[in-house]
């Protein structure tokens, strides 16, 4: 058994290669009967993936190139509908809204998260488990119920968080109509709602690291933040690569919160791109306009996660 | 000694302290300020949760009265009645269990295969699969919705549990979490099963999966608390009221203009979060004792 | 390999939906009633109501038969296209009408306009704004399923202790009224009363401010072209951005909704509202009065809520010949008056006089200020950005934006949107 960290596969990124036993492996790769063992595991997954994730998202991008409604009458309108994407000044300015709200969700849910995981992970803390439950609860409520009670909360007359701060004095207004507000505000109860289940990803990659590690870095002195910086933080690499990718993909998807809280307002302010979606497939019926856009938004995304797929899969090499 | 929770036994505490004054006095205080930085955090943190529980009991007038107050002056089950009497109550909740217990039970044996292979077998492909897969995770669903719709419509499933199930019985997701997770498990048991010939089903039933039990709880806790609370696709889906589910259901119950009156809304959702609250309570006991063993390898 | 298996599960799942497509939808009975689905989103006791006369419609003839599916508006806008684009959708559905003309445009409706043209369709007598809401290019799409103006909702109470013994008439009493009404006892600069409650973005039925326009003799689109940028609707907006700012006579960034609650809870004595305000009211134990919206320099307009019905295309020839034979049913003068009673709302026909319905007093009062309505935005396939642009101008305008600009970006969206 070996005692150091088990080993992350970044390291020995492509195929997997076995340490050859006596009498060599080569061969076995290719024989049927491994071909039969790969697409037994995989048929199941493959086959509902094909048909009802693979086959709808074929059906959008050739709807992305015309000027369907969603019932019959279509026409072929080539890439009218992409150009559009980038000229009209409501999509740009929702790009911008969704980038602006990437940009503050990912870090801040994250940080909370690891900060969260760690404090939870610390044996000197008494009734964990009454925590971990109580900070997971975000989570189990749906986003539409929290941003009900969200709202509730910050309403400019009768929201209790406005009335407690204005006896301390502090005027908070109507926040979900104040143009500088109105995004920060949506995000928070993203971050609110999420944190708990990134935290408890986190927790499970604390618990991997051994406390060997610390043993020993304690003994030579290091600090606490020392001890982040050079054991967990690396440690975590692989987790953190995963919690950022599908933080990321879920903040560049914001909508539910949006639409029960602001509504995209105040004038467009916390309109994203998925809320544009959304109006232009459902509300205007230009359902091949909003295929288009939602084709932009994967292109993004792709770019965008495996940018910071390659730098952490980096990071990690640097600290093998 | 400080008082620590059942913790497991990878603790930095397995040291036992001889010197007792000057060290013990520190844990103390070390645990006591962090209670007190965790209970604060997480207080402020249940705010909108002790919101939903509290207005679920309040009367109309309460609700929409100034000055505000947190707790219920009047409590009352005036919410809870309205959603009992209007809504086939029983029959959503059933309907629920079943899309989301169905769904998370195909997903998580689906996903799980599938995720052994993209880690642990080598094929051709495997990398492109894998990006395949992540990026069907970035389409957001109002654009997939309608042509999933019109499939599930040619099939004839529409009103059916396997309509409603059958989209999700597998996830990108949960492909994507599980391969990341098994990337992680030390290749040196199951290389040496494969050395003793034993077949990859059997590898991954003895060997890979009873050490997945945190992950696949995880996964199954997410799988599952998502497509309780999923609403478009439900709403869209089951045109039949006796099909719905609790989210869909509670949107009929609405006040004069349209509006779904907060009380009532409040108390739908602490209905609908109850059964998953008392799932995570049963579950979150294994799924801790799990983390904690996870890493001793 | 690999490429292959994967060509094979393909094959294997396009040759299920093959398979599978062969099942379609089912197709109506050849004999028997024609069975004919109607959605609609009346789930108060209004709805039971209209289910009834549905029933009494498949009572009186053997020729059809509907089906009713009750959901709210919100919800069959949201599964309207899914349905209609799978051929599942319903026959019938009503919806509020602004959403009427985008659908339209779209072919999602059947032309009624031989339905309107034939002499025993009982549609001769329909209020004609009602008719306008359901016009797009001239060609009517649906028929009302129900019209009134926005009406002003105010606290008796409330006036009493200010000493106001009737509603105001002109803007300039309703002004001063107001003032007299918005109460800042403690001097903190918050008032705990205010006058009266004016959204300024998503505001009741996104009529309040057409409303006020229209009243000071302006309009926001003329024809095919927009039309907001007018010294009339500048002295308007300037006219209540100043009593709403400089005279605190409402709190500001409300939204209807919020608007509707803060009648309902007492703080704010007048209220601009739809019919559900009365039950509203009630159930929060307000004595309540209805007016007419106080007339403007120009007119007095209110701008109307209102709900159609439409005949969809997925209906085939024997399903749409029975829906247009409801809708005579429906128009029958004995229907349609216990219809307006049921549902609270002004009748639809002009020739039912105020005494048959003056057994409901809400219906008695909204029915005497009905000729105050006037269609909003008829015919505007995109409303849902010419109301957002309208939006962006009162609430830019409110918080303190230069009007005059404000109108031209305005006119200038207003007029793309239109395109």
């Amino acid at each position: 058994m070996t005692t150091h960290a088990p080993s992350a596969p970044p390291r020995r990124r492509g195929a997997y290669r076995p340490p050859a036993p006596i009498g060599g492996r080569g061969p076995l790769r290719h024989s049927p009967r491994h071909r039969l063992t790969v697409v037994a595991f995989l048929a199941p997954a493959i086959v509902i993936l094909t048909v009802f994730v693979a086959w709808p998202m074929v059906s959008a991008l050739r709807l992305s190139f015309t000027d369907a409604s969603g019932f019959g009458r279509e026409k072929f309108v080539g890439l009218e509908n992409y150009t559009r994407v980038f000229t009209d000044p409501d999509i740009v300015s929702a790009m911008g809204n969704t980038a602006l709200y990437a940009v503050l969700f990912t870090p801040i849910a994250i940080a909370l998260a690891l900060a969260f995981a760690l404090l939870l992970n610390n044996p000197l803390l008494p009734l964990r488990g009454v925590f971990r439950t109580a900070l997971f609860t975000p989570f189990i409520v749906s986003l539409a119920v929290a941003a009900f009670a969200w709202s509730y909360l910050l309403d400019p007359q009768i929201g209790l968080l406005n009335y407690w701060l204005r006896s301390l004095g502090i005027q908070l207004g109507n926040v979900l109509q104040d143009p500088t507000l109105a995004m920060p505000a949506v995000v928070l109860v993203a971050v609110w709602k999420s944190f708990g289940f990134y935290m408890v990803i986190f927790l499970a990659g604390l618990q991997d690291i051994p406390t060997s590690l610390y043993e020993a870095a304690r003994v030579d002195g290091a600090s606490a933040w020392q001890r982040f910086r050079s054991i967990t933080f690396p440690m975590l690499g692989n987790t953190m690569g995963f919690v950022v990718i599908v933080a990321l993909i879920a903040a560049l998807q914001a909508f539910d919160q949006i639409y029960v809280m602001t509504g995209g307002g105040p004038y467009g302010t916390t309109q994203t791109i998925v809320m544009e979606i959304y109006q232009s497939g459902f509300r205007k019926l230009e359902l091949g306009f909003a295929s288009a856009l939602s084709y932009v938004l994967l292109l993004i995304t792709l770019v965008l996660s495996l940018t910071q797929f390659l730098f952490f899969s980096r990071r990690e090499k640097d600290a093998a | 000694m400080t008082a620590l929770a059942p913790a497991p036994a990878a603790s930095a505490s397995a040291i036992p302290v001889r010197r007792r004054s000057p060290q013990a006095r520190r844990r103390r205080l070390v645990s006591a300020s962090l209670l007190v930085v965790v209970a604060a955090s997480t207080l402020v943190l249940m705010l909108p949760i002790l919101i939903i529980v509290f207005t679920a009991f309040k009367p109309v007038a309460e609700v929409n009265a100034y000055p505000p107050t947190l707790l219920p002056g009047q409590w009352t089950l005036d919410n809870f009645t309205r959603i009992f009497t209007e809504l086939p109550f029983a029959r959503l909740i059933a309907n629920s269990f079943v899309f989301a217990g169905g769904v998370t039970l195909f997903a998580l044996v689906f996903d799980s295969l599938a995720a052994y292979a993209l880690a642990r077998l080598d094929f051709r492909g495997n990398k492109i699969l894998l990006i395949a897969i992540i990026a069907s995770l970035m389409i957001p669903f109002q654009a997939t919705l309608i042509p999933i719709y019109q499939l599930v419509s040619d099939l004839g499933w529409v009103n059916s549990y396997a309509g409603l199930i059958a989209p999700r019985a597998a996830d990108a997701f949960g492909i994507f979490f599980l391969r990341q997770f098994f990337l992680s498990l030390p290749r040196d048991l199951d290389n040496a099963a494969r050395i003793d010939g034993a077949s990859e089903l059997r590898i991954f039933r003895s060997i890979v999966l009873p050490n997945a039990v945190p992950a696949l709880l995880t996964l199954g806790i997410f799988t599952f608390v998502n497509n309780w609370n999923d609403l478009l696709w439900p709403l869209v889906f089951t045109t039949d009221s006796e099909m719905g589910t609790v989210t869909s259901g509670l949107t009929l119950l609405t006040g004069p203009g349209g509006i779904i009156p907060q009380g009532v809304m409040m108390a739908g959702s602490l209905i609908a979060v109850l059964p998953l609250a008392i799932l995570f309570l049963l579950i979150q006991r294994r799924f801790v004792e799990s983390v904690g063993t996870s890493g001793l390898k | 390999m690999m490429k292959r298996s994967l060509s094979v599960l393909a094959t294997v799942g396009a040759a299920a939906l093959l398979l599978a497509g062969c099942s379609g939808s089912s197709s109506p009975a050849a004999d028997g009633p024609a069975e004919i689905t109607f959605w609609h989103g009346y789930t108060e006791a209004d709805g039971k109501v209209l289910d009834q006369i549905v029933a009494d419609f498949n009572a009186s003839q053997q020729k059809y038969k509907i089906t009713t599916e009750t959901k709210t508006w919100a919800v069959i806008d949201d599964t309207l296209l899914p349905a209609l684009s799978s051929k599942e959708g319903p026959q019938i559905v009503a919806m509020p009408a602004e959403r009427m003309p985008v659908y339209a445009d779209r072919g999602a409706f059947t032309d009624l306009s031989d339905f309107y043209a034939s002499s025993d369709s009982n549609t001769a007598d329909l209020v004609p704004q009602a008719v306008d809401m359901v016009t797009v290019g001239g060609t009517p799409y649906g028929v009302p399923t129900g019209f009134v103006p926005l009406a002003m909702f105010y606290n008796k109470t409330l006036f009493a202790s200010a000493g106001i013994t009737e509603a105001p008439t002109t803007w300039d009493e309703w002004v001063a009224d107001a003032k007299k009404l918005t109460v800042d006892e403690n001097g903190d600069g918050t008032p705990e009363q205010y006058g009266v409650a004016i959204p300024d973005h998503a505001t009741v039925a996104n009529g309040l401010w057409p409303s006020l326009l229209l009243s000071g003799g302006g309009q926001i689109v003329d024809g095919d072209k927009a039309a907001i940028d007018s010294p009339e609707n500048a002295k308007t907006i300037q006219y209540w951005t100043d009593a709403i700012t400089k005279d605190k006579i409402s709190p500001t960034g409300l939204d209807g909704i919020a608007a509707d609650q803060l009648f309902s809870s007492g703080k704010a004595a007048m209220h601009v509202g739809g019919p559900w305000m009365a039950s509203i009211a009630k159930d929060n134990n307000i004595d309540y009065g209805i007016a007419a919206l106080p007339a403007g320099p120009a007119e007095q307009a209110a701008s109307a809520i209102g709900v159609a019905m439409g005949v969809t295309e997925s209906a085939d020839d024997a399903q749409r010949a029975g829906a247009e034979a409801f809708f005579t049913y429906f128009f029958q003068k004995d229907v349609a008056t216990k219809w307006s009673l049921a549902s609270g709302w002004p009748p639809l026909r002009t020739d039912i006089p105020l005494s048959d319905v003056s057994s409901n007093p809400v219906v008695a009062a909204l029915s005497e200020i009905a000729p105050t309505g006037r269609a909003l935005l008829p015919g505007v396939v995109n409303s849902t950005d010419v109301i957002s642009d309208i939006d962006e101008l009162t609430q830019k305008s409110v918080a303190g934006g230069n009007v005059s600009e404000l109108l031209s970006t305005a006119q200038s969206k207003i007029q793309q949107a239109i395109e």
